[in-house]
């Protein structure tokens, strides 16, 4: 079984491997945040938020290479005044990289493109983990289930 | 179903409906006016006239390590691309059909697009509840009319609502979250 805490080695490596990385953020393609680490920032950002955001972006992207039949989308780049954001496919899920203006697009591209080739086998692991999870992790996962029935009759 | 890096389960609902119908209103409803969900930030893709453009969405969460990333659609038919991509590894569906007599179409349009996107699996993989919503408009559709343009028999949850005073929302709600909780434990 994939161990979860390899996207934190995977992350921290990217957001480590040049100046000017703020946030590495993977989520699937459903929208959800999967793992993600920050350099320390004074401003409170909602990562879950910034992920279905990103994933979204990505996939209607990704939609639209498909209409127009050009092919498979390797990137999303969003230039702002105050920074940029970089999404790449990595299997089932999104890489995404949030950066200073100033940063080295090639490099980011690059360590993206290395990173999102070891991420695609460790998140194919952890969801086919998460898909088959063993009886025992499956009682645990029924108590918590059987706790948020009870909290939503409680609602 | 998925996981996150935590091990908490996630379950991906989604508001599906026609344009104006009432989605963002409910889940803005029960955003603010239900207790005892814990709930992230309210997010939102809109354009100036706060007509939804992407989706919206906010996780909350029950029982602690369960959460409902719960997400509506926008009704446009013009960003039906936008829709399908927001349908991607959805868990449950709450949809939300206009009560007014000149939605009718509106409404037929948007669940065909909704079975056409899911096959199948609508309905049995993916559980639905319909909200009948908009019920305190004087020249509302009957009950028996709304469901008969979309096909529908008593075989699936309805509930009558009224999103902007957020009749029957919580309701609606509680049945799509028990329905997949429910699906997933005895799969």
């Amino acid at each position: 079984m994939s161990d979860p805490k390899s996207f934190d080695k995977i992350l921290s490596e990217i957001i480590k491997s040049t100046k000017g990385i703020k946030k590495v953020i993977l989520v699937d393609k459903t929208g959800l945040t999967i793992a993600h680490v920050s350099k320390l920032s004074p401003y409170p950002v909602d990562v879950d938020s910034i992920g279905a955001i990103a994933s979204a972006v990505f996939c209607a992207s990704e939609e639209q290479g498909k209409n127009l039949d050009i092919g498979e989308l390797q990137m999303v780049t969003s230039e702002f005044n105050g920074g940029k954001i970089f999404a790449s496919s990595c299997g089932k899920g999104v890489l995404c990289v949030v950066t200073e203006p100033d940063i080295n697009i090639g490099l980011v591209r690059l360590v993206m493109k290395k990173s999102g080739a070891v991420l695609e086998e460790e998140l194919a692991k952890f969801l086919s983990a998460t898909a088959e999870a063993p009886i025992g992790e499956r009682d645990l996962d029924n108590e918590d289930l059987k706790a948020a029935l009870s909290e939503l009759e409680r609602v | 179903m998925r996981k996150d890096e935590a091990g908490r389960i996630h379950f991906k609902i989604v508001f599906y409906g026609p344009s104006l119908g009432g989605k963002t209103t409910a889940l803005r409803w029960l955003y603010g006016g239900v207790e005892g969900l814990r709930k992230g930030d309210f997010t939102s893709i809109e354009d100036e006239t706060n007509r939804t453009l992407f989706f919206d969405y906010v996780p909350m969460s029950a029982g602690g390590r369960v959460i409902f990333d719960v997400f509506t659609v926008a009704g446009q038919k013009r960003h039906k691309h936008q829709r399908k991509v927001v349908l991607k590894g959805v868990d449950g569906i709450i949809f939300v059909a206009d009560s007014d007599p000149e939605q009718k179409e509106e409404n037929v349009d948007s669940f065909e697009e909704l079975k056409l996107f899911l096959g199948d699996s609508l309905g049995r993989e993916i559980p639905i509840v319909i909200m009948l919503n908009k019920r305190d408009l004087p020249n509302r559709m009957s009950r028996e009319e709304m469901l008969d343009s979309l096909g529908l028999g008593d075989n699936i949850p309805i509930y009558e609502t009224i999103a902007i005073q957020g009749v029957g929302v919580k309701r609606s709600f509680q049945a799509i979250a028990r329905e997949v909780v429910l699906k997933r434990m005895y799969k």
